[in-house]
């Protein structure tokens, strides 16, 4: 760094420290939602054969959602056309 | 009825005993009447923290066996007059532990002292379980850095799930102690910062302890930091016990005041 830099700040460098934040909210997403719901693939697999009884699905997605006080189960149904 | 405070982190050496030392001689000090036990069955270290080493005679394992009375295993702190200590089994078998027996002493003990402060074993085994499922509240420990906040983490959304309170549908209150910041790190954007931390937990902030050089020759003398009073830390410690018993107290301000010279050239 200059001096220039060091007095005004102008360097924009992503810091150490917000590499480890970055790091550990990207790790910690995935941790709590292996933890959250250890039945994912189970639970997708038979939603999936009990909508075929109805219809035609292309996927179905389900995504954990959770903070503090609340765990939610993100479920999105694709119909085939 | 006393309160059950279980101080826990998930990761090893961020600082548990240390702050169940100085939590429980500084609400002792605050008129409390306080008993300090150590979980962390065949690694005692509490004992060392306190100073009290020399005088143990019977551990927390004899009392469950039912090899003396209760009152016959506390040790009772000269220095701060309403502390008592139960130490650790130095023992191999770290699955002694049992649940009855856990919830038997915790009852007894609830029924003599204001507060029980429950130093967990790291890790989320049997003997953390056996710390939380009685804790009417926990204070999860970190430090700055990922392994410690990712066990962290951790912990806290396993702690729910291990409590009685829990499932009688009440809630573990919970908190969380930063240790070991380093603010001119943290300045330099070289260390997770307490609102990095925070913002990674989710939970209320109950202490910050700067790093504080202090703390390894108190614990070489086995005089709690708590009694060095100029101390930075001695001070968070002090802060974390009037908070714990209710009292609205400003977090400490860490920062280095720092001269324009040292802005450009440190």
């Amino acid at each position: 760094m200059t001096l220039f830099e060091r007095i005004f700040g102008t360097k924009k460098e992503a810091s150490s420290a917000s590499r480890a934040k970055d790091r550990l909210t990207i790790m910690l997403a995935h941790e709590r939602a292996d933890c959250a719901v250890p039945y994912l693939d189970d639970l997708q697999r038979d939603l999936l054969e009990v909508i075929k009884k109805y219809t035609q699905v292309r996927d179905i997605n389900i995504k954990t959602e959770n903070n503090q006080n609340i765990d939610m189960l993100e479920i999105e149904i694709q119909l085939d056309k | 009825m006393g309160e059950v405070i279980t101080v826990t982190s998930g990761k090893g050496g961020v600082g548990k005993s240390t702050l169940s030392a100085n939590l429980a001689v500084g609400l002792a000090h605050a008129g409390k009447k306080v008993v300090a036990v150590d979980f962390d069955i065949g690694l005692r270290n509490l004992d060392m923290i306190l100073g009290l080493e020399n005088r143990i005679v019977y551990d927390v394992i004899d009392v469950m066996e039912g090899r003396c009375n209760l009152s016959q295993a506390l040790i009772h702190d000269k220095r701060a007059k309403n502390l008592y200590f139960l130490p650790a089994s130095q023992t191999n078998d770290k699955n002694i532990l049992d649940r009855e027996k856990v919830a038997k002493l915790l009852s007894d003990l609830k029924k003599e002292f204001d507060i029980i402060i429950l130093d967990s074993p790291a890790g989320i085994e049997s003997g953390f379980e056996h710390s939380i499922f009685m804790a009417d509240r926990a204070l999860i420990v970190s430090t700055p850095d990922v392994s410690a906040v990712r066990d962290a983490d951790r912990v806290i959304g396993i702690i729910d799930a291990k409590s009685e309170k829990a499932k009688a549908g009440e809630e573990v209150q919970k908190h969380v102690v930063i240790n070991r910041i380093k603010q001119d790190m943290v300045d330099k954007g070289q260390m997770l910062s307490v609102e990095d931390v925070l913002s990674i937990l989710a939970l209320p902030l109950i202490g910050i302890i700067p790093e504080d050089q202090n703390i390894i020759t108190s614990t070489n003398e086995g005089e709690p930091i708590f009694y060095s009073e100029k101390s930075p830390a001695s001070q968070a410690y002090k802060n974390i016990a009037g908070r714990v018993l209710g009292e609205d107290i400003p977090f400490m301000d860490i920062t280095e005041k720092k001269g324009i010279l040292k802005r450009i050239f440190g």
